[in-house]
Order: structure tokens, then sequence, then C-alpha cells
């Protein structure tokens, strides 16, 4: 049995790909999904079409913006940048996130230290 | 801010569909082309590689359906594309569409128009400042419990008015009749003598001048008067400088002070075309005994209506007291202005058609639902394969709750349209003398009430009746509708329940309607057929009132009344003419109070019954029977002992056991004492509807009269002697405004109303019926085609033709029976609110009863026979092939 691969919740998702258009600047949708594959090393199971849909609702928020543009193998390919709005939403996201994590973090901290 | 933006960006993008999804397309599969590159790169082959590149990527038609789903609104995309689906299947059967439309437009304009006029009437406040405030006083007995019909004594009134602390203000007013001699032709008007607060109390402004203070109000000052809007417009030509022109009304000189606004009114009063004050004499003023003033007050802001009724009981307990003569058992009833408007003019009668037009409707709605029913059943397999192809049963109810939303959607533009047009047919039925009694003229619009009524029952009644056939087919089991062989042998037994339930329902709501409707018709031709107590046919008739100033002494007044007889009589056409101080549904009547010799009344008791001063040819002319005694004749001459005829009814009651001719009456405050010479037959004056009733005739040589009726029976047709019969009274006195019209006319006028309301009754009767019988016919026509197949096992079998029609009509019938005898049972219950509007009719009058439900029965065996005659002549072969 392969150890199981977690699902990727839709806020969750968000928050990976304005980082990482944060990180690495714009980038077309293969780009986006090779870059989330590395860098959960393969643990995070992602079908990369789910991808399609949250980048859309992202710029139908006006967090990301999108360009057709030509990819490094000279194909057509669309371009997704980050915005100014969408920098704010990452900070606020990643802000939430970060008190999240430290409150779980505490949580079972706690858990374990318990008699 | 986010979700107006996404759904500006989302509704935007349902518009460039192609180019949106072409260029998702292109980004899709440049993504796998990439995956699949980079996995050749790792070794794989080209095949494998995209292979791998597609299980990566998950379902491309899912992620391009999800994405679409995201990018547009489903909702609307949903909606958008049932409706265009509804708009084709209505398209697809032109003649249910139309069928159905139609109904609905019936059904819904109906409701349309009856309501425009239960807004004006019972929802929008009276055109008046804070209308709650206005109340109406009117004398009230409260030992015998009658009140005097919205009016009081002056004394007590304008003791009252001096002494009470709940009302701003309080106004007397009363109607009267102006001769407006100069100025063009003499006319006769309608007008008002009013107190001088009374357009204050009702906040009106004049566009003109100004309007009346307390010194005008007084006896003896200057004559003033104040034009209406009309007539300034009329006979003054609009004149801007009208103000402070004298105008001659009845021989005197009035100064015009202001000129009303046309859209002011005030319904109580009716027709105004001038005011005056009503400057009554010191002695007018402390007349306690009369009562005969309508006066109506204004309450202060603060005081509640209790309050003013506390007060108004206690002032006039003290006034019992102080004056028992006059006030014994008397107080004033006050009550809110916009209830009496409310009930005065068509009220009752709005609501009854409201009723009737609401089950109409109801009506219309069933066929309707019946007939998408039908449809719903013989559309059970394309809904099948539907959902086999995937779609929800919410889904597919959601499109023909849709569909039927649409139907009733465009029967409700009918309905408008339809609705518009009887709003104005209504209108122009309301006859002229009426409407200014009713609030806004009788004028009606469709106004954002009406409108928000209109919308709000179509969608209404679109959901519920859409509802029905939309729960049927969201329960389809799609595996066993599509294993069924025929297309025909479907639609499920519970659905046809439901039709048959639709059938009945109907066809009991039709039958009330139509009881309803025909006790009212019943009870209109009985009223019109009835006999006024005379024959009005070929009758003139022409009044006119004689004015004070011109016509000072009683001779003056004897002289033109009999010199204009005479020349009336010499006209050639004219049979017999007469005259008298007023004519049968002539407008107001007169009354006087008598007693009876030796038959004293008690203190604060009265008597009273209506009055005519006649010619000696008036019983004749107007062929009013003689029942006793005799007519007048020339010994009933000026100067001679006073002669009175009376009414039959009131004999027969004053004298039940006796002989009335030779008794004696004390008549009116001179206490002039008559005896009965004759008896004749009970006459009609008000309206066609009217109880028989005491009347007192006196010869006009003993009563002269200012009011002068002349009836005039002509050989031909009344009309073309109206002309003839006006020159002649002219030819004595030019200066007289004549209004003249055949007595059937007057007659007409009086019984407009009814009229309306009977036409009504008419069309809504026969709609009902039409919708019932499309109803039974639909269902059976569709039952003998679901049957098809047993009807041919049956004849194949041997049933002969005669018994499969006496089967079809017998399921028609049955059904039809039930609603009748439902309708009838519940038309009993519902006539009861009607009985006030009937006239020599029972609310449960047999014959219109057993007469209705016959009728339905025979048009449902009617509406059966066709469908039955179809299933006898079926070829047994040809049926049990049938699919």
């Amino acid at each position: 049995m392969p150890p199981s691969k977690a699902e990727v919740l839709q806020g969750t998702l968000d928050l990976i790909v304005l980082k990482t258009l944060d990180t690495l600047g714009p980038l077309h949708g293969y780009g986006i999904a090779q870059r989330v594959q590395q860098v959960s090393e393969d643990l995070l199971r992602l079908n990369q079409g789910t991808l399609y849909p949250a980048l859309l609702r992202l710029e139908q928020r006006g967090w990301i913006s999108s360009k057709w543009g030509v990819s490094e193998n000279n194909r057509k390919a669309r371009y997704y940048s980050l915005t100014k709005r969408g920098k704010k939403q990452l900070a606020a996201e990643a802000e939430s996130w970060e008190r999240m994590a430290a409150v779980i973090a505490r949580l079972l901290a706690g858990a374990e230290g318990a008699p | 801010m986010n979700i107006l933006r996404s759904l500006a960006m989302r509704l935007g993008s349902m518009f460039r569909k192609r180019k949106l999804d072409a260029d998702l397309d292109a980004e899709l599969r440049a993504h796998l082309d990439a995956l699949a590159e980079a996995n050749i790169r790792r070794g794989m082959s080209p095949e494998e590689a995209r292979f791998a590149a597609r299980r990566a990527f998950g379902g491309f038609e899912q992620t391009k359906s999800l994405y679409r789903d995201q990018r547009g609104l489903p909702f609307l995309e949903a909606l958008v594309q049932d409706l265009r689906f509804g708009l084709r299947m209505l398209a697809k059967s032109p003649g249910f569409s139309a069928v159905a439309i139609l109904t609905l437009a019936l059904g819904i304009g109906g409701n349309t128009a009856i309501f425009s006029y239960i807004d004006a009437w019972f929802i929008e406040p009276l055109p008046f400042p804070h209308p709650d405030r206005l109340v109406i006083f009117e004398t009230q007995d409260k030992k015998h419990g009658w009140t005097s019909g919205g009016v009081t004594s002056a004394a007590d009134f304008f003791d009252f008015q001096k002494q009470n602390t709940s009302f701003e203000q309080t106004v007397a007013w009363t109607v009267a009749n102006f001769n407006l001699t100069s100025d063009g032709s003499p006319e006769l008007v309608e007008g008002g003598r009013v107190s001088c607060n009374y357009f204050d109390a009702l906040a009106a402004k004049p566009i003109l001048g100004r309007t009346f203070t307390a010194e005008d109000d007084r006896s003896g000052a200057p004559h003033v008067v104040i034009l209406s809007g009309g007539l300034w417009q009329g006979r003054y030509a609009g004149d801007p400088k009208v103000i402070g022109r004298s105008i001659s009304i009845g021989g005197e000189a009035y100064t015009v002070v202001g000129v009303m606004p046309g859209t002011f009114q005030f319904p109580l009063m009716g027709v105004a075309n001038l005011w005056t004050p009503l400057a009554l004499t010191d002695k007018q003023r402390a007349d306690r005994g009369n009562v005969w003033i309508p006066a109506f007050g204004r309450l202060k802001p603060d005081v509640t209506l209790e309050q003013a009724r506390a007060e108004t009981a206690t002032f006039f307990a003290h006034l019992e007291k102080e004056f028992p003569q006059t006030n014994a058992n008397l107080t004033w009833l006050v009550s809110s202005m916009t209830d009496r408007i409310r009930t005065e003019e068509g009220g009752p009668e709005v609501m009854i058609c409201f009723a009737i037009v609401g089950l109409v409707l109801l009506i219309a709605c069933a066929n309707v639902a019946n007939l998408m029913l039908a449809r719903a059943t013989s559309r059970t397999k394309e809904f099948a394969v539907r959902g086999a192809l995937g779609a929800t049963g919410r889904r597919l109810a959601r499109q023909l709750l849709t569909e039927s939303v649409l139907l009733f959607l465009l029967g409700g533009v009918g309905g408008l349209l339809f609705g518009l047009w009887g709003m104005r047919w209504i209108e122009s039925q309301i006859p002229g003398h009426i409407r200014a009694y009713i609030v806004n003229y009788g004028h009606v619009d469709l106004d954002f009430t009406t409108l928000a009524f209109t919308v709000g029952i179509t969608l209404l009644c679109g959901l519920i009746f859409g509802l029905a056939p939309a729960f049927g087919s969201s329960r389809l089991d799609v595996n066993r509708t599509l294993k069924e062989a025929s297309s025909q042998a479907s639609g499920s037994s519970q659905s046809a329940r439901m039709r048959r339930i639709f059938v009945a329902a109907e066809i009991a709501l039709a039958v009330v309607v139509l009881i309803s409707a025909t006790l009212l018709v019943k009870s209109f031709i009985i009223s019109v057929r009835s006999s006024p107590g005379f024959n009005p046919a070929n009758v003139m008739t022409a009044q006119l009132t004689l004015p004070k100033t011109k016509y000072t002494q009683d001779s003056q007044l004897r002289n033109f009344s009999e010199e204009a007889l005479a020349r009336i009589r010499s006209l050639p056409g004219v049979v017999s003419a007469s005259v008298a101080s007023y004519v049968p549904f002539g407008g107001f009547g007169q009354g006087i109070e008598f007693e009876v010799v030796g038959r004293p009344l008690q203190p604060g008791e009265r008597q009273g019954a209506p009055f005519t001063a006649v010619s000696r040819d008036y019983f004749s002319t107007m062929q009013i029977g003689l029942v006793k005694g005799r007519f007048f004749d020339s010994t009933d001459a000026y100067g001679s002992s006073t002669s009175v005829v009376v009414s039959q009814t009131m004999a027969g009651q004053l004298w039940p056991d006796e002989d009335p001719i030779g008794k004696k009456l004390q008549l009116g405050e001179q206490r002039t004492v008559g005896t009965i010479v004759g008896v004749v037959n009970d006459v009609k004056i008000y309206h066609l509807r009217q109880r028989r009733g005491w009347h007192i005739y006196v010869p006009m040589t003993q009563f002269p009269s200012r009011n002068l009726a002349y009836a005039v029976r002509t050989a031909g047709d009344a009309t073309t002697m109206a002309t003839a019969i006006r020159d002649a009274i002219w030819s004595v006195d030019r200066n007289q405004p004549v209004s003249s019209a055949p007595m059937e006319t007057l007659i007409a006028t009086v019984d407009a109303g009814n009229r309306v309301v009977t036409r009504l009754m008419v069309f809504f009767g026969t709609l009902a019926m039409f919708l019932g019988v499309i109803g039974i016919y639909g269902v059976m026509a569709h039952l003998v085609s679901q049957k098809i197949h047993e009807i041919g096992i049956r004849m194949a079998l041997g049933a002969s033709p005669a018994q499969v029609m006496r089967m079809v009509i017998g399921q028609g019938l049955k059904l039809a029976l039930i609603g009748v005898a439902v309708g009838a049972l519940a038309a009993l219950g519902a006539t009861r609110s009607l009985s006030t509007m009937l006239y020599q009719v029972a609310p449960n009058d047999p014959p219109t009863f057993i007469g209705v439900a016959i009728l339905f029965a025979g048009v449902a065996a009617a509406a059966c026979y066709v469908p039955a005659r179809r299933a006898a002549r079926l070829d047994p072969l040809v049926a049990l092939r049938y699919e």
C-alpha cells in the first residue's frame, strides 16, 4: 500500500497557488502544477485538471490575472501572475494559516504531554 | 465587492462562450502535451507517455465541466435553457398553448379589472390629507335603532360646533340645484351649499381666488360663489379673469371668488359644479326639529375616534334632557368617512364581482393544470429518456415548473391587456351622474398596486398549479417507463386521479359561479320586468325649478305650471300631459311629516312619507291604477278643502280594517288638514328593487310647487318630443333651464349599477361554464386515447359500440355529477352572502339550483359524447395494434 496522499482542500490550494506565483513570478498552469508536486514531494495528491477551475476562481476574485504568452518551448500558453490584491490576500491567508498551524501544533503538543 | 466583481465576470462570460471554450481547450491541451513531453523525456514511449499524462491530469471533460460551472452562472444558464425549451414546447403544440394562454388571460384579466376597482375603493386612501381623521355625523335614534342616513338638525350641529373639543373642524353642507341664467343658455346645475370651513376641512386649495370666509357664511351677506374646475372650463371657457365677475344664479347676482381644481371631489356630495355658502338665517340655525343637514368633522391630531364618540355621547345626553320634545332618544353616530364612502356606491357589488372572478381564475388555473397534466403524461417517455441521460428528478421537475410558470406569464401578459380593456369597459358603463359619487370619478388606472397584484397572482398560480405536473414527473420510474412497450399505456394512476379531482373541483367551482351569476341575473331581470307601478313607455319628462327671486308668489307658480301644461298639451303627438312636484326616478324627492287626525303621536315620535303635488291628469297620464275612491278632479281647486290621495300600502297599514276614504291627515308644519279621497297603487320612486311604500299625493292647485316635473305621454317615440316640450316651456319663460329625459332612461340610469354587475355576471358565468366543459372534455378525450387498448380488447370480446359509449359517458358523467353535487352544496353556503343584492329571489332559489345542475349534467354529457363516439367507432383490430 502506498502511503495515503492527502486530498488538497480548496483553501489550501488557493494558498499554494498564490504562494507559488509569488515566489516564481508569472507561470502557466502546467508550471504551477509541477511546482506544487515538486514542493509537496508528491505527498499531496492533485488531479492537475482541478487546478484550472481554481485558477479561474482566483482570477474572478481579482487575486491573479492571466495573459496569453509563449512558453519556454515555444508553445502558446496562458500565464498567470499575482495582482496587488492577490499579494495582500496571500499575506492575510499566510498569516491565518500560520496562526492556525500554531494552534494545532500547541494542541497536539498538549495532548502528548498530558498524563 | 468580490462577489459583485465575480458575478459581473461570470455574467459577462455567458456571452462569449465559444471563444472562452476554445481558450480553455487550448490551455488544457497544452498542459497535457507538456505532461506527455516530460514523460517522454523520462523515457516512456509516446503512447505510454500520453496515457500517463491523462492519468495525472484527471478527467479531461469533468475538468471542463467544472471549469464552465465556475465560469458562468449555472442556475441562470439552466433557466435560460429551460425557458428556451419551454417556448419550443409551447410552439410545438399551438392548440394547447392557445387554449391555456387564452383561458389564463381571461381569468387573470378579469381579476385585474375588478381588482383595480377594489384598489380604488378599499385600498387607496381618500384623496384628502389624513383621511383617517375625517368622520361623518348623523342623528341616531337610540331607542328605535334608526339612523338618519347622514343628516342632523341645524341647531344640534351648531351647538356641537361651538362646544366640542375633539374636532379641528366641523362642517355642514347640503346639495342644491342652481339655475345659471347669465352667460349663455339657462342651465340647471347641481352644486353644494357649504359652511365656510368646508374646503379647509378637506384641505382643498383653489386654483384661482380664495375659499369662503366666516363673513361670507352669514345670512344676508353679499352673495359669493366658487366654481368647480369643470364648470369654469366649460361655461366660462377657463377665463382667468373670472374672479370678481358677477354671475346670475336663479336671478340673483353672485360674485365669483374662487375656482377649485377639476380634480377636487367630495364623493358624498357627488356632482358639484359650484358652491355657495350655507348662510343659514338665525331661525334656520335654531331649528332642532328638522333633521336635514349632512355634516362631517376633522378630528384633532391627538384625539381618537373613541374619545370623540365619548364626548359626543355626553353632549347629546345633555341635549336630550334640555330638549326632550325634539331630542328624546337622539344622539349622533360618529363614523369613519372612509368607511361610509366605501359602502356608499357599488362597494358590495365590487366585492361580489371580486369573489366571482376569483373563482373563475381558480377554474381557469385548474383547467390549465389539467391540460398540463395530460401533456405531462403523454410526455412520460421524453422524461424517461432525459432521466436515463442523467437528468435528475429535481432538474426535470424544475423544467416542468419553468414551463408552467412561462405559460402563466404569457397568460398574465394577455390578462393585463384584457384587464386594461375590462377596466375601460366597466368605467364606460358607469353612468355619468353616479361617477361623481365614486372615488376618483370611477376612473381606475393600472397603478402599481394593481400591477403588483396581477404579477403576484400570475406567479402564485403558476407556481401552485405548475407544481402538480412537476411533482408527478419528478418521481418517474425511468426503468419501468422505458420498458413499457406502448407509449400510450403509460401515465401513472396517481396523475390520472389528480386530473379527475381537478375536473370535479373545477366543475364544482363553475357550478358555484354559475348559480351565483344566475341568481343575480334572475333578480335583475325580475326587477327590470317588475312594474314600477306606472307605465314608463312613451313618457317624456321635463324638469325645472322656478327661482325664488322671480317667482315670489304662489299664484305665479300656479300660473306658470298651468300655462306651460296647457301649451304642452296642445302639442301634436301628445296623448296626455301632467305636471307634478316630482316624477319617479327624477332625482331627490320630497317627504312630508304627518299625523292621522284622532291618533296623536307620542312626544319625539315622527311619521312621514314621500310627498308629491300633482296636477289632475297625473295618475291617468302615468297610468297609475286607482284602487279606491277617486283621482283628483276639478273640484280640488285652489281655495276648496284639501284633498289627499294615498298609496295602497299606506292605506292598508294605517287602516287595515277600515275604509281609508274620508279619513283626515294633518300635513307638514302648517298642519294643513286634508281628507283622503282616493287610494292608488304603489309606485316605485327611487329604484326598481324598492319595497312597497307609503306615498302622499296632493293637488298642485292647493300645494303650488317650485319644482316642476312634466310627465307627457306621447303617441310615438317619446324622445322625439323632447325639444318640442322644452320649447313649449320656454315659450312661457325663456330663462328657465329644463332637463328632459324619457321616463325609461331615468329608470335605466338609476339601475345602471345593477346592469353592469349583471353583464359581468353573464360574462363570467358563461366563461366558468365553458371552462368546466373544456375541462371535462379534455379529461375524457385523454382518457379515451389512453384506453384505446382496453377498449379494443373489450370490443374484441364482444362489447357493442353502444356499451363502450355508455361506459365512457358514464365515467365522465360520474365526475360531472360529483362536481355538480359538491358545487351545489358549496353554493348553498356561498349564495347567502348575496342575499342583500337579490330582489325577489331567495339565495337558495330551487329552480336556479336545479336548472344549473341539469344544465351542467347536460353539457358534461355532451362534452363526453365526442370522445365516447370516437371510442365506439374504433375498429378493434386497429385498437389492439394501436401504440
